[in-house]
């Protein structure tokens, strides 16, 4: 490089000598055009994904349906709940974002941002997610409780009960 | 930025190595920033949304979606219309590259329908929220957590109003004949409630008494029409206090994870309108491609938001 021809040096500021004719703007064309003639599975497979999709979204109301085995435990309907959206966003991230066609970067990329989702979550339970198990009693005075609750689910009925009277009478 | 250098062939017989630019990774630097920017919006999405897990689960009460008046059948059918965009948006791609330039346009056109589709709908929920009194924020939102001694002085606070008051006195004063049913039954529980709130000697229970008639929280299964839907829901100008208990930080939660949703789906909107103004062949194609990326990125966030918000 510096030991080149006098008339090369004025070059040397613009950085290295390229090849004649590739420039860099070239190259990101030709990379284009690569993605652009691989096609992955075409129209039909997206067909079939955005079907799974409205299968798997119709999915997430069985949980409320009466067929749903496990109406006393919600943990369970939880869990199922995050795994069918786990699975819609897979999909989507596989075959929508072309991620499933993309070379190894892809998991420098989604590897550590699940990892930091997942602590971040972790890392918030002892002071958020377990704030009500030691109270201060100016806030005991003021939060909501179950108790609340059932008081105004008696008030309900209640007052359904008075309707009920009433009609009784007329 | 993505330049390896590689010695190559000297052709013009200089004596220095012959550089050659290659691409560091094997994508255009446009998709790259774009991965670079979603990875920054996956860390803001899933603070949200860890933060809002740990909210509710460590809650001691955590309303009902009947109590906040949010319907599962709207969400499922704002998740079935943003799915549709992505595919949209992924067709619209599709028939850039192959040059086909009308029709990439019409498909990005509907895709922006479905976006703004969207955005209404949000919109109609919201403003059934508003109705009922859920906000944000104080001083707009006119939620208690408990029907204790501060919840009653609220609704004796709002009763007090001199506009309510000159509204009340014209509601007595009207004839039965003039008045509807429910207005007629919500008039006479408008009165239980004012004796019941200023009376000196009221229980705790009295204070749910009145909570249920502002605005009742339907058991499971229940009918909601027993009530007729509360006083704040029959004169739509009463407005008065009401109490679901775990509803401040379910506000606050769900206005703050749609509304950054919503201005996100905004975002996607406008550069949707952008690139209707291109010639979309397939030298646009990697536009299209990285708003693509970006639009199903939102998809991907309300996956998630859906089941969260609505059917947890």
């Amino acid at each position: 490089m510096s030991n080149s021809e006098p008339h090369k040096s004025s070059n040397a500021a613009h950085g290295p000598i390229t090849s004649p004719g590739k420039l860099p703007e070239e190259i990101e064309s030709v990379a284009e055009d690569e993605q652009a003639h691989e096609h992955h599975g075409g129209i039909m497979q997206y067909m079939a994904v955005f079907v799974a999709l409205c299968f798997l979204t119709t999915m997430s109301f069985l949980t409320y349906s009466s067929y749903w085995p496990w109406r006393d435990e919600p943990q369970v309907g939880w869990a199922f709940m995050m795994a069918v959206s786990c699975t819609k966003a897979l999909l989507v991230v596989l075959f929508f974002m072309h991620v499933l066609w993309e070379a190894n970067w892809k998991y420098v990329l989604t590897i550590p941002a699940a990892m930091m989702a997942i602590f971040l979550t972790i890392m918030l339970i002892p002071d958020i997610g377990l704030r009500n198990r030691m109270v201060a009693q100016e806030r005991a005075l003021h939060m909501a409780r179950g108790s609340d609750v059932l008081l105004l689910e008696k008030a309900a009925s209640a007052d359904s009960s008075d309707e009920v009277e009433k009609h009784e009478h007329e | 930025m993505n330049a390896s250098a590689a010695i190559g062939h000297e052709s013009h017989g200089h004596h220095g190595p012959v550089l050659q630019y290659q691409p560091g990774l094997p994508l255009s630097r446009g998709k790259l920033i774009m991965w670079l920017f979603l990875s920054t919006e996956i860390m803001f999405f899933a603070a949200l949304l860890g933060s809002y897990v740990v909210l509710r689960f460590g809650a001691a009460v955590w309303p009902k979606p009947h109590h906040v008046h949010l319907s599962e059948p709207i969400g499922a059918f704002n998740t079935f219309v943003l799915i549709c965009s992505s595919v949209t948006v992924v067709l619209a791609l599709e028939a850039a590259r192959a040059n086909k330039r009308s029709l990439a346009k019409a498909w990005m056109l509907i895709t922006l329908i479905l976006g703004s589709l969207f955005l209404g709908v949000k919109a109609y929920e919201y403003s059934s929220k508003f109705d009922h009194g859920i906000y944000p924020w104080a001083p707009r939102g006119r939620i208690y957590e408990r029907p204790d001694l501060y919840y009653g002085s609220a609704v004796r606070a709002r009763l007090s109003d001199p506009a309510i008051l000159a509204k009340l006195k014209e509601l007595d004063g009207r004839p039965e004949n003039e008045l509807s049913d429910a207005e007629i039954t919500g008039r006479r529980r408008l009165k239980q409630v004012r004796d019941m709130v200023n009376n000196p000697d009221q229980q705790a229970f009295d204070l749910a008494v009145v909570a249920d008639q502002i605005m009742p929280l339907p058991g499971e299964g229940a009918d909601s029409h027993d009530h007729g839907g509360g006083l704040n829901d029959t004169f739509a100008w009463l407005q008065l206090p009401a109490v679901i208990p775990g509803g401040n930080m379910w506000a606050s939660t769900y206005f703050f994870l749609t509304g950054f949703h919503a201005i996100h789906v905004i975002v996607g909107l406008i550069v949707f309108s952008i690139l209707l103004l291109y010639e979309l062949g397939p030298k646009a194609a990697g536009m299209i491609e990285n708003a693509g990326l970006y639009w199903h990125f939102v998809d991907l966030v309300w996956i998630f938001l859906f089941p969260l918000l609505y059917l947890f």
